[in-house]
């Protein structure tokens, strides 16, 4: 199974063309939740051009508490009061969910060049920091869909083979040791 | 008796003004331990010794006060914590 690896301070991770293809669907499903569906444009995030323009999409008045439990557990609310949180909301939500679409994005780009060119690959120099973050929001997404709790991973065992939730699991599994070994390199000196 | 009266309302509201405010960070089944502890070593600057025993008290306690200030500062270490993906949220410090 694929794990990062670490030479002085350059990151890098070895993925099989499945992994590469899993983790660039997840991260490609994520960013579509988070309001990001349009894969193709070109122009530079930090172009101040562009920052305004999505700025002026999510105008203050329309941003309200997410229904979808995914977004609500990647953008939570800051406050236990309903409208402290709402008025929170209003004026940071955009940065938040900007910073995680970045974020995704940036997982994104380096995972398609080994999509595109359809074989094995190595992610070389990667931005740790980023990449953890990425594959934490992924675990999120992926456990709220699976309602993951403390008995969860008694649950898998038990699945049989054929059933497809039992991919699901594996999957998000499969990403919790992949922060693992990403965190222990990090953490190593 | 009127004057004492206004001295101690006058301090009251006093307390109310510089009550501190406080992030509490929320247990949650999904966060692995070492990325907490990471985490909150990467926001606060924490030794390992005191980020790895807050993390173990959100971990046993189902919560933990991570820092306190002022609202803002507040505000600005949830929205951090929150895009590390830790569930946090800001409230008046009861404990003043």
């Amino acid at each position: 199974m694929s794990e990062f690896s670490r030479d002085g301070n350059l990151y890098s991770l070895d993925l099989s063309i499945d992994e590469a293809h899993i983790l660039i669907n997840l991260v490609e499903q994520l960013l579509e939740l988070l309001g990001e569906g349009d894969f193709n444009h070109h122009y530079d995030e930090s172009d101040p051009f562009a920052q305004l323009m999505s700025q002026l999409k999510a105008a203050p008045e329309e941003i309200t508490t997410p229904e979808d439990l995914v977004l609500l557990r990647l953008l939570p609310n800051a406050y236990a009061d309903p409208e402290a949180a709402a008025d929170f909301r209003r004026y940071t939500e955009p940065t938040l969910r900007g910073q995680k679409q970045r974020t995704l994005k940036q997982v994104r780009a380096a995972l398609e060049i080994i999509v595109d060119e359809d074989r094995a690959g190595v992610v070389e120099d990667l931005d740790s920091e980023i990449w953890l973050m990425a594959i934490n929001d992924l675990r999120l997404a992926l456990s709220v869909r699976l309602e993951i709790n403390p008995d969860s991973f008694d649950i898998f065992e038990a699945l049989s083979d054929d059933d497809p939730q039992k991919a699901i699991y594996a999957v998000y599994f499969w990403l919790g040791w992949l922060q693992t070994s990403l965190l222990n390199l990090l953490t190593d000196g | 008796m009127s004057t004492d009266t206004m001295i101690e309302s006058d301090l009251n509201i006093s307390q109310l003004v510089d009550k501190p405010w406080v992030t509490i960070v929320w247990d949650d089944p999904v966060n692995l331990m070492s990325y907490v502890t990471y985490v909150f070593i990467k926001l606060f600057g924490f030794s390992p010794e005191k980020a790895n025993a807050l993390m173990m008290q959100v971990h046993n306690e189902g919560r933990a006060a991570v820092s306190t200030g002022s609202r803002e500062e507040m505000e600005r270490d949830v929205q951090r914590l929150h895009e590390h993906g830790l569930w946090a949220t800001l409230q008046r410090d009861d404990k003043n």
